[in-house]
Order: C-alpha cells, then structure tokens, then sequence
C-alpha cells in the first residue's frame, strides 16, 4: 500500500493533529487528536491514530488502514463501523498525551528540554518517530505563526529560524515512571556524566526527581549522587526505604557515605547501616563520630597501608586485587606493626622502581600530615603548599587514621568560593 | 538532672510547641506573597478609597479576605501536590497555542504592575525630597544586582524583616486615636452604594489584592521549597496567615485614611498625596511612616515581579531558567528579566508620560487576564491525573466556583468601565 502523495518524508505530529479522516467513499470518520507509537529500538513506529468520532467517543485508526495523510485530509480504507475503542497494550505510548508540551532530557546535550513538537519519518508506509522539537520555531508551528514569525525574523534580523530538534536516541521522555521504566533497557540516563546527571536531577521537581533517580542503576546512583547537593541528597535517600538506600549508599566513597548519613535524621540512618555490609557500615560508624570540618570528619579510612619491608612487586599486586574498591590508590602509606606513619610512596614511585626493591628504600619519609582535629583552612593551607593530591590524617601519637583526598576538602571548601 | 530534661523533652513534645516550630520552617511563600501583594498598587488604591469613600469600603475586606484564602490555598496545595509551577501545569494540560497568548497577556500585565512599583519607588522618595531621575534609576539598578549577583534569596530575608514596617500603618492608625466604635460598626455592616465611583473602587481593592502573577509566584515558591504533601497544613496555615496580613494592612490604611482626609473633606489622587496630607492631620512623623512603608513595598515587588515574570514565561516555553546560569546560557531569561526592568523604569522617567491612565490599563489587562488563570486552575485542581486524592472536595468547588464566578464578573465589569470611560 504505498502512499500516494509523499512516499518519503518528514512530518510533525502538530501537522497531523486535528486533520479530519475521511474514508475513500469520502465518509467523515472523525478527527485526530493523538497517534499510538510502539516503543521499539531505533526508533518507536506508529501504530494508529486516535480519532475523535464524536463528542465524548475515540477510537483507534490502524495505521495500516491510513492510505494518505493530505494538505486537507487524512485518507484511509476502513468504514465507521469498523472502528474500535482504542486500549492500552504492551509498549504502546500516546504520544501527544505522553511526550507533547512535557519535559524530556536531552541526554548529549545533558539538559531539560520541552517538547514543543514530534517529528516522523515516513518511509515504505512506515512512520518512525526520528526527532523531538524543542525550538523556537516549534513553538510557532504550534501556535500557527511559523509563516509570520519566519517573515519577521529574517526582514528585521536578516535571520532564518531553524528548527531546533533532537534526536530520539538522545531524548530520554520523564513524563510519567512508565516511561522511565521503559528505558531503562536503553540506558540513556547513565550515559550522562554524573555530575551533569546531578545538576539536572536538581533543575526537576521534586517528583520527576526521585522518579528518575530510582530509575537509575545502582553504579549510576551511587555516582550521581556524590554529585549532588546534600540537602537534595537527603530527599532522594529519604524517598528510598532502607534497603534500597544502603545498596546506593555502599557503592558510593566511603567519604561522601559518610557525609550523607550523617545528613541523615538519625533514625534513617541507624536503619541503612543496619542494612549495609558489616566492615563498610563499621568504617562509617568510625568516621561518623568526627566533625564534618575538621580532619577526621573529611578523611577516608578506604587507601592501602604498606609495612616497610613489602616489595614493590607484593605492593602493585594488593593494588590490582583491592584498588577497584578502594577510594584512594594513588598513595600507598607505610606503618609499623601499631599503625605509626613512617612514610608514603606514590603510584609514580611504584611503577619506576624494580619489583624486588622493598619499600623503605623508595619511600619519601619526609612526612606531611594533619592532625584528627585540624579544620579546613589549616588542611587547605597544607595542600597548597605541598601540592599533593592526598593528606594522611594521624592522631596525637602520630598513629595512621585516614586520608584526606584533594576532592573532598573542596567540598567543604567549595561553599566560600566564587559566592 | 537527667531525668528531669528527659521529662521536660516530653512536656514540649506534647505541648505541641515543636509544631509551632516545624510551622515556622515551612512558612515563608504565603507570607511572602501576601506582603508583595500590598505593594503601591495596593497602598494607592487604599487610600483612595478610604479618603475617597470614608470607612464605607471597608467591609469589603472581609469577602476579599476569604476569596484570597479560598484562591491561595489551591494554588498551594497545586504546588506542594503535583510538584510543578501554575505555568508549567497549564502548559502541559492546555497545549502550546493557549500557554503562548496566555503568557503575551501575562508579560503585559506583569509589566505594568513593573511599572507602577517603580512608579511607587519615585513616590515616596520624592515625599523625603529625592529626585525621581535620581532614586527610579538606583531602584532599578539595585533590583538588577539583585540576580546579577545571586543574592535574591539573601535580600528576600531582607525584605520580609522589612515587612515589619508595614506595622507602620499600624501604628499610624492608633496614633491618630481614632473611635473605635464606628470603624467596628461600619466593618462588620456591609453597604454598598450604587454610584460609579464607589462601585469602580470596590472592584479596584478586588482587582489590586488577587492579582494573576501572584498565583504564578506562590505556586513556584511553594514548589521550590520542597514541602512534602504530608506537611501540607503548615502550608496552608501559612497562606491564611499572610492572607489575613494583607488585609489587616489594608484595614488599617483604608481607616487611616477615612478618619484623617475624609473626615477634612481632602481630595487626594496618589498614595504621595495622601502621604502629605497627613502631615497636618496626624503629625509628619506619620507622613514619614506612610511614605517608607510604600518605599519598601514598591521596592519589594520591584525586585519579585521581574523574577517572577521571567520564571513563569521561561517555565512554560522549556527555556533554561536559573539564576545560577551565565547570560549566554539562559538568554531568554535574561532578556525578559531586564526588559521588565528596563521598561518598568525607563517609562517612569519620560517626561509627560500619562502615568494615571499607564496604570490603569495594566488594571485593565489584569482585569481580562484573572478569569482565565482562575478557570484553568479550578481545572487543574479537580484533575484526578495531577491532583490525585487532593482534588477539591464538592464543598470547596461550590466556594471556589462560586469565588471565581464573583471574580470574573467583576474583573470583566472593570475592563468594561474602563473600556467605556
């Protein structure tokens, strides 16, 4: 059944809405007012269009009936009496209802956009649903000014408008979780980076937050949340009940776990500790009864410890078996058999020298450290002047008690800057 | 020791004085809005009446006050329920075409409020002696600053400190010691009387305290502080709270007025006039009064209607909206935010410009634009989609049917009168 006015084509789904549907004995079956998609990969196809047949009545127009869609009308082969009520199945979306005028994530741009159009691809009397429009000119097309807005624009600003369109591999829809949940296969959430993944999360109500945020792999999560603002942190954690929260919360760095469960109200967070695993919950348990500004309350207790007579060989081989849970790997410390800090070697150090030498023969035991109770200006002096990325945290007998990673003292730093 | 903290923790708890707490965390968007409500619109057209029409307008705050909490309270529990602002629940539900005029109307109107703040501003600075072309121009550079450098939610604090002076008019009004008696009597013992004027300025208290930007900025402050369905009656306690501020100020500077230049037979035309007039009256310390509580109102507004106008207009249309984004990311909010400003400002300072009737088509637009923004939020609040089980019970739509009924007739008489006039 090929089309016979446009074989191949663009079409947007406003130029489709409210075209009236005769059939081709010219009988006035009614009026379009949304079209049905199946969510496939690539691209979701159309499957019929919804039809206004009288006042309080709809039904569903099988794509494959739909001969031609006109300047004036849409044709199809199907007489009145063989419409039928439309129902919900599968992966069937409306798309006016579901995705026009809501907000979608533009998943390459990483930002919230809003759909101000559908765009389809029509080819061999399929329609593909390619592109979503969230631009200026869109907008106009809606509001049926693309002609007069066009003629302003490039009479006063010699300036053509464009169209401004996504493509549908990088819109993620967030109008309702049936949607989110539908993509989860697609993963095109945890494409974002984190960190631009947080700021979004932040520009959502509080709804659309958490919905998309439980719509998230635990890995991208875990990582999303370290990015986000701690009051908006607490919210998602509150949203999530215990064992949900506790499998987020263990991916993430000790550190930043630890920071947000001592956001937490207390109660939440006796109960998620309850859940987690045993030696993590332990190492929070212990940084939790520190400041969050002073030394101990930034520190990680999650690095590697060396005696000095490891090799480097044993060395770079415990970084091989423990470094993907590790928060920070790039400096190893050296401890007696009471856990007093007698040096550190780097990654840098490791690799240069041979496998057999053994580690106090290359670590630098000049050593730069800060006191459990220091607080962050003195911390922050400390890296700037020797601009190393880590700082090793003793207590007064200058006993090994964590490390202070570069990232996290600006955390707490970051609030006096540029504000 | 231990034991008698431990019991003293319980006391409080059952006092419910932690309630008391928990409901000052929460408030701030009711109170906020009813305070910029009372902005120079608002103190002119009060004035007006009370030294136009003596205390007989002011039983009309006692409807204006329940149709005000009746408004509110939807848009609140609009906000707190569906998590999203008036603009962007309109948009979603009423389509592209009917969002876009919607929103030309709304620029419009929310300009000429812009205006007759700043309009407000150049007033009571010239009531302490400074120029026009010297306090509009420093007004609205201050309000620029104010989201240039991110500062807006420091300086809201600021302002709502500064609400206190509103019990400037407060204090007026027992100063001139007025009796008391009469005001109760002719508060509690509606009359209306059927004459052009009296009727025009009934509709113009009505027009001047629900105002369609304020539905769009209380739902959005309500949705950015966050506040959990379950939390919701603190909500509302705060919007009837601020309701009835408003009307309280309202009261006290209708009365003011009526006792002061009514009662001396002194016409008046602005909110400068009826500030000097005073001084004879009632001392120049109540002049001085009068003029810094409409300074901080016009100011106060000044600095929340552009915001405002460019959130709502950014949130309908998908456009980046943060005060947290450079220029070039987040033109259109910009723009918009600095046209407000811009014109706002620079038509007060034309020479000649007819303010009077500038100020009274805004009322005009205002007027047309209310019907529209209350029927679509009574839609929006009886969709189950949006609102769930928070959907108007069959009581609350009777009243707030009713409400927007009364409303509607009444702005469309406005827009009618002026069209005539």
């Amino acid at each position: 059944m090929p089309l016979t006015s446009e074989p191949q084509g663009f079409l947007f789904l406003s130029d489709i809405l409210k075209k009236k549907v005769i059939n081709a004995g010219g009988q006035h079956l009614g009026q379009i007012v949304d079209a049905v998609a199946e969510f496939v990969e690539p691209y979701p196809i159309v499957t019929g269009l919804i039809l206004k047949v009288s006042a309080h009545k709809n039904a569903l127009l099988p794509w494959k009936s739909v001969l031609s869609i006109g300047e004036d009308a849409c044709v199809a082969n199907i007489t009145a009496h063989a419409l039928a009520g439309y129902k919900k199945q599968g992966n069937a979306v409306l798309l006016k209802d579901a995705l026009m005028d809501k907000q979608v994530v533009d998943t390459n741009g990483a930002r919230i956009r809003r759909v101000n159009d559908l765009q389809f691809l029509q080819a061999h009397h399929i329609l593909y649903l390619i592109h979503v429009d969230v631009g200026f000119r869109g907008l106009m097309r809606r509001v049926g000014l693309t002609k007069p807005m066009d003629k302003m624009m490039q009479m006063l600003f010699d300036y053509t408008l464009a169209d401004q369109l996504i493509s549908w591999k990088f819109a993620q829809p967030l109008s309702s979780p049936d949607l989110l949940r539908l993509n989860i296969a697609q993963n095109r959430l945890s494409q974002i980076h984190p960190a631009d993944l947080a700021d979004i999360l932040e520009d959502l109500d509080i709804r659309r937050r958490s919905a998309v945020f439980q719509a998230l792999d635990k890995e991208t999560a875990a990582e999303t949340l370290e990015e986000t603002d701690p009051k908006i942190q607490v919210s998602l954690i509150a949203d999530l009940n215990s064992a949900q929260a506790s499998d987020i919360i263990e991916e993430m760095s000790l550190s930043e776990a630890t920071d947000l469960l001592g956001d937490l109200p207390k109660e939440k967070a006796k109960r998620i500790l309850k859940e987690m695993e045993k030696t993590v919950a332990e190492d929070v348990r212990e940084l939790l009864a520190h400041p969050e500004k002073e030394a101990g309350g930034m520190m990680t207790t999650s690095f590697l410890r060396f005696r000095p007579s490891t090799t480097v060989q044993q060395a770079m081989e415990m970084i091989r078996a423990e470094g993907e849970d590790v928060d920070l790997i790039y400096y190893g410390y050296i401890t007696d058999e009471k856990e007093h800090l007698l040096g550190v070697v780097t990654l840098r150090d490791l690799l240069l020298a041979s496998p057999e030498t053994t580690l106090n023969n290359i670590m630098d035991s000049r050593i730069i450290s800060v006191k459990l109770k220091d607080n962050d200006d003195t911390i922050a002096e400390n890296f700037a002047k020797y601009g190393v990325t880590a700082i090793p945290v003793v207590d007064t007998k200058g006993k090994l008690q964590g490390a202070i990673m570069f990232k996290n003292l600006l955390e707490v730093v970051a609030s006096h800057l540029g504000k | 020791m231990f034991d008698t903290l431990i019991s003293l923790r319980k006391k409080f708890l059952q006092s419910g004085l932690w309630r008391l707490g928990l409901f000052f965390a929460l408030i701030g968007p009711g109170i906020i809005t009813s305070n910029v409500d009372n902005d120079a619109g608002g103190i002119t057209t009060y004035s007006l009446a009370g030294a136009k029409y003596g205390l007989s307008l002011l039983w009309t705050l006692i409807p204006i006050m329940i149709a005000l909490i009746v408004i509110q309270e939807m848009c609140a529990r609009m906000g707190v329920v569906s998590g999203k602002g008036l603009s962007d629940l309109i948009r979603e539900r009423f389509g592209a075409k009917i969002t876009f005029y919607l929103m030309i109307v709304l620029f419009l109107a929310n300009m000429g409020n812009t205006l007759s703040e700043f309009a407000g501003v150049a007033a009571s600075m010239e009531i302490f002696g400074v120029s026009k072309y010297l306090s509009v121009p420093l007004a609205a550079f201050f309000v620029w600053r104010l989201v240039v450098k991110g500062s807006y939610k420091s300086v809201e604090k600021a302002f709502l400190i500064a609400c206190v002076f509103y019990f400037s008019y407060i204090i007026s009004g027992f100063l001139i010691k007025p009796s008391w008696n009469i005001i109760m009597t002719a508060f509690v013992t509606p009359t209306v009387t059927f004459d052009v004027g009296w009727l025009t300025m009934a509709i113009g208290i009505v027009g001047t305290t629900i105002a369609p930007w304020m539905q769009f900025y209380l739902q959005s402050s309500v949705v950015d502080k966050g506040i959990k369905a379950k939390n919701y009656k603190y909500t509302r306690m705060d919007v009837i709270f601020g309701s009835f501020m408003v009307n309280v100020v309202a009261f006290f500077i209708i009365m003011l007025c009526a006792v002061t230049l009514y009662t001396n037979n002194l016409v008046i035309e602005t909110a400068k006039d009826a500030a000097l007039a005073l001084a004879p009256l009632a001392g120049s310390y109540c002049t001085w009064l009068f003029a810094f509580g409409l300074l901080n109102a016009s100011l106060f507004a000044a600095s929340i209607l552009p915001l405002s106008t460019a959130y709502t207009i950014c949130e309908a249309f998908g456009w980046e909206s943060s005060i947290n984004t450079k220029f070039v990311e987040a033109p259109q909010f910009y723009g918009l935010y600095t046209i407000t400003i811009f014109l706002g400002a620079g038509i007060i300072l034309l020479p000649n410009v007819p303010l009077i009737s500038i100020m009274f088509y805004s009322q005009v637009i205002n007027g047309i634009l209310l019907p529209f923004v209350l029927i679509f939020m009574l839609l929006l609040i009886n969709d189950k989609k949006i609102m769930g089980d928070y959907i108007n019970g069959k009581i609350m739509n009777i009243i707030s049917w009713t409400t927007v009924a009364v409303l509607i007739c009444l702005s469309l008489a406005m827009a009618f009168a002026a069209i005539m006039s």
